[in-house]
């Protein structure tokens, strides 16, 4: 059924509106990847059947429906329950008959499935109280968890395509001022003011001209963009609808990551159902704008993140990186003028163009305003989707919504901004989380991705995985990557086994200011960040580790011996029991022993210690 | 007409020109190796570094010349301490990777650049620096039988699947590109082997030397018998010849 | 992970009307594609880098001591591929490996031979 114009879109929601406060009962089950691999499914199904039991019929007298991700998948399957807006996780499908007897039907919370707050050691009955959820401002992330991202018209109550209403009777200048006023900057880590770029788009003449949207998210350790496209792909299609609109482009293209099944299969999907109604296709909501979208599926190459190399791709080559000395604006997707933006940014955009310009540049700080989301991941005990202002702090973000180091083991050090970006120390905890203030300190924010480290984190081996991984991603156009990245794989490989010669680091740090300078296309030029930054705030551990062979983190192997601290061992034998080479002896509650002669060095037992009981010493020591 | 500074020369060059041809035109030579001017350019092998002093911004950076297209009036350097620095740099990784290749080591020489230790010499006869020159000469052709195959370190260039290319017509243009001489061509008794396939060479019918094979004569004219053609020089000769017969 | 043959790819050519060489190009660059017969499941671990720090590659080394195959091998008989992958944005779950479409989360060492015996009784059931 095609909607023709804003008063039947508005006449449609209302009518929705008023269907869906009839339903009493609901249940939420979150179907994104995550909690997918924890078993929703089973779940969501345990949940059809039970209301079969109880002679309920679903869509009637009872409702299950399937949510995008919560963004807090370690705590998963998560299950939220209506009218009251109940928070269950780490439900499994055996749950489910007590979950419907005493919370559906009896209205009763069942005290082990909610979330415990580690301060308080409180149960918590909503999301709104959980920390986690608290200290977050959730806009982009708003329907992720509560909608089903294959119903458009879940979409559509909560005010979807109201942005798109609004628009398509403005004008392009308008629309395009209003994007400009609130300072939006781009989400996919460049951080270039979007309004500008679109300004710059519009002004060139050309009977073609695209949209691009930008969901190659090949971050490791981030899924922002995998959550955004699974669980709300509608607001990143209206994004794109209104952009094509203001910048005088007729055809879109979303170009989607080979590793995001399920975003691939909910954003086709959303497609199909926004042509259905009218919003993609010919005389949008009867504005006389034509525009569709397609999909463009990725082959597994993290260099297609890069702008050049994602239109290369698309226009089917190899995806390699062009010399950028002429914007894509002006000569991007076949010649012809291409808006390309992340996926989170034209989420953005519906809500800026629904709410104004003023509402979005008063979130956040001078310069970077709004929201951005973050995956924070790694050693910290709430791990997952993080949506604050621009310019909260790195400690509020680890610690206040995070919760702090899991097992209680000392911070060391944060990586933010993926392969492009660097870590930072403990000293560094304060700086705000934003385009600029990062930078200064010599790491960036790029598309989120927020890697905590505790103090079993060997810095060398960091640098080492992220340039073993661009190595490996590196398309070998240009010579200064191509070999480059090669040459300081091999003095990395060295450092990390023992075997560097004397002026290694000097040599490594060399070559790798010199690829910054030289190489073409972003991967290269940002390569030297991890490398840089670490050695930067970790001298000591490269010193260490180049000339006595020594890893104080007890990572690298054969590069550090292991004592157990008579005063801290509670003889409780977990590490023995899990080390694998059987080195560790003792009798239960006495202190143990490791034989390190028998030790691999596999780092096991630190991992498992609960006492902090096995120190790392250098090698030949007593 | 933009005006512009290089080396502290002042000129002026319509708006899109090149930094390469700009410095060119001023009698400056700026080393280049994956450029060539009858094909499109890369910019892969970033050798042609400049400096280029963007005067509103009051700031300097680092753009290779060949692509570099001048909008603005901007003060470029082509030899300074920075240009030489990121050039050796770059040189010193080609240098690594081909040892043998003449063209490199004349640079290396030239430019003071030090190799890495053995550690990190891998193969010492890959003389391919991966400019694509060969490829872009074979596409301009239109015949497109080589690319580049792979990622990363391992990147190559190879005719499809890796097989001598059905499509080939032993022009050789690839390998009269290849600033390296990595493409090997072997010719023998009136024949002539290049990517592992083998091909008749025709006879200029006035000298009597071997000038094309077959194969690309027959592409260029496939209507004209072959034992009749003449090679480029005799056929200009000819040319002439009738030219002035035609004047006296 | 897709197979993709030359047989196929000179179709491909013929299809679009696009150089063979493109095709080669195109097709020996992306991870998702290759140019070898992959085993019947495919093992992948995730070695993003919330995955790598929480143990990743002694995974992988289980993996391989288990099946007796290296990263990037096929097993004899045909029935697995181990493969180490890029991040898969289940970085909430690490350690994450996936055999197929089925995602499997936290993965500890010891749930390894298990792992295996689960995939090869679906792999029966299914053939009968």
């Amino acid at each position: 059924m095609i909607l023709t114009s804003p008063a039947d879109l508005e006449k449609y929601r209302r009518d929705l509106s008023d269907r869906k406060t009839d339903l009493k009962m609901r249940v939420r089950v979150c179907a994104g990847t995550g909690c997918l691999a924890g078993g929703s499914k089973s779940v969501y199904e345990a949940f059809l059947k039970e209301a079969e039991k109880h002679g309920m019929k679903t869509g009637i007298d009872f409702a299950a429906d399937k949510t995008g991700c919560h963004g807090f998948c370690e705590n998963g399957p998560i299950v939220q329950i209506d009218p009251q807006n109940i928070f269950y996780q780490h439900v499994k499908s055996e749950d489910v008959p007590e979950i419907f007897e005493k919370t559906i039907i009896g209205g009763e919370t069942i005290e082990k499935l909610l979330y415990r707050d580690q301060k308080t050691k409180k149960r918590c009955r909503n999301e709104e109280n959980i920390p986690f959820y608290i200290h977050q401002k959730r806009i982009v992330l708003e329907n992720c968890g509560h909608i089903d991202p294959a119903d458009i018209n879940d979409y559509i109550v909560k005010g979807g395509y109201g942005g798109l209403s609004k628009a398509l009777f403005m004008k392009p200048e308008e629309i395009i001022e209003e994007i400009i006023r609130s300072e939006l900057r781009g989400r996919g880590g460049g951080g270039f003011p979007t309004g500008i770029k679109w300004k710059s788009a519009l002004e060139v003449k050309s009977d073609r001209k695209y949209v691009v949207a930008n969901g190659d998210e090949g971050d490791p350790g981030a899924f922002m963009n995998r959550s955004l496209m699974e669980g709300d792909p509608h607001s990143i299609i209206e994004g794109m609808i209104i952009g094509a609109y203001a910048t005088g482009s007729f055809e879109g293209h979303i170009y989607v990551r080979n590793e995001y099944p399920l975003a691939l299969t909910n954003l086709n999907l959303a497609l199909k159902k926004a042509r259905d109604y009218g919003f993609l296709g010919k005389n949008i909501l009867g504005s006389g704008f034509d525009f569709d979208i397609q999909i463009t599926r990725g082959g597994g190459a993290f260099v297609c993140g890069e702008s050049t190399a994602l239109i290369t791709s698309i226009e089917g080559f190899a995806g390699v990186p062009r010399v950028k000395y002429i914007r894509s604006t002006e000569k991007g997707l076949w010649d012809a003028p291409a808006v390309l933006n992340n996926v989170e940014t034209w989420a953005n955009i519906p809500k800026i163009i629904l709410r104004g310009s003023d509402w979005y540049s008063d979130i956040g700080t001078e310069n970077n305003t709004g929201t951005k989301v973050f995956s924070l991941v790694g050693k910290v005990k709430n791990s997952g989707l993080v949506e604050v202002p621009l310019g909260t702090t790195l400690r509020n973000i680890i610690f206040e919504i995070g919760g702090g180091v899991i097992n209680n083991r000392e911070f060391k050090a944060v990586q933010t901004g993926g392969p492009s970006g660097g870590c930072l120390p403990a000293d560094k905890l304060d700086t705000p989380v934003d385009f600029d203030s990062l930078k200064k300190e010599g790491s960036m924010m790029g598309s989120g991705g927020i890697i905590v480290m505790d103090d079993h984190t060997c810095m060398v081996n960091v640098a080492c995985y992220f340039i073993d991984f661009l190595a490996e991603e590196c398309c070998g156009k240009c010579a200064p990557c191509r070999e480059g990245l090669r040459a300081m794989q091999k003095l990395l490989h060295g450092l990390t086994s023992g075997k560097a010669k004397p002026g290694d680091t000097l040599l490594l740090r060399d070559i790798a200011e010199h690829v910054k300078e030289t190489a073409l296309c972003g991967l290269g030029q940002t390569a030297a960040n991890p490398v840089l930054s670490t050695m930067k705030y970790f001298p000591e551990e490269y010193e260490e580790h180049e000339r006595e062979g020594f890893c104080r983190a007890g990572v690298c192997p054969d590069m550090y011996s292991l004592e157990i601290d008579p005063e801290l061992c509670t003889g409780c034998g977990a590490c023995a029991k899990i080390c694998p080479a059987e080195a560790i002896s003792g009798e239960i509650k006495m202190v143990h022993n490791i034989d390190m002669s028998r030790c691999v060095t596999c780092g096991s037992c630190i991992d498992t210690c609960r006492f902090n009981a096995i120190d790392v010493v250098r090698r030949g020591k007593k | 007409m933009i005006e512009i500074t290089i080396d502290g020369i002042k000129t002026e060059v319509l708006e899109n020109t090149k930094i390469l041809e700009a410095a060119k035109g001023l009698g400056i030579e700026i080393p280049t190796l994956c450029h060539h001017e009858a094909l499109p350019p890369d910019g892969n092998c970033r050798v042609c570094q400049v400096e280029i002093y963007d005067r509103e911004k009051k700031k300097g950076k680092l753009a290779i010349a060949c692509m570099y297209p001048i909008r603005k009036p901007i003060d470029i350097f082509t030899d300074n301490e920075k240009v030489r620095d990121a050039r050796k740099s770059v040189i010193r990784l080609h240098l690594n990777r081909c040892p043998q290749a003449k063209i490199i080591q004349d640079l290396a020489e030239e430019y003071g650049v030090e190799p890495l230790d053995e550690r990190f010499v891998e193969e010492n006869d890959d003389i391919c620096i991966r400019c694509g020159r060969c490829v872009r000469a074979c596409e301009a052709l239109g015949n497109n039988c080589l690319s580049f195959s792979g990622r990363g370190w391992d990147r190559e260039i190879v005719p499809p699947f890796n097989e001598p290319p059905e499509g080939c017509l032993g022009c050789a243009a690839c390998a009269e590109v290849c600033p390296t001489g990595a493409i090997k061509v072997d010719e023998k008794d009136g024949f002539r082997e290049i990517w592992g396939r083998k091909f008749r060479l025709a006879k200029c019918s006035r000298c009597n030397e071997y000038y094309a094979t077959e194969e690309y004569l027959k592409k260029l004219n496939p209507d004209e018998i072959v034992e009749i053609n003449l090679c480029p020089r005799c056929k200009k000769a000819e040319e002439a010849k009738r030219i002035g017969n035609i004047i006296q | 992970m897709h197979y993709i043959s030359v047989d196929a790819m000179r179709e491909v050519a013929e299809t679009l009307n696009i150089p063979q060489s493109r095709v080669y190009s195109v097709a020996t660059f992306y991870k998702a594609l290759s140019l070898v017969p992959l085993g019947k499941n495919v093992i992948r671990i995730c070695n993003g880098t919330a995955c790598n720090i929480r143990g990743s590659p002694k995974i992988l080394k289980a993996f391989e001591d288990e099946l007796g195959i290296k990263n990037g091998e096929t097993t004899e008989d045909g029935l697995f591929t181990i493969q180490l992958v890029n991040c898969l944005g289940a970085c909430a779950l690490a350690p994450v490996v996936t055999i197929n479409e089925q995602v499997y989360g936290k993965v500890r060492i010891k749930d390894i031979p298990g792992i295996i015996e689960e995939v090869k009784n679906n792999d029966s059931d299914q053939s009968r």
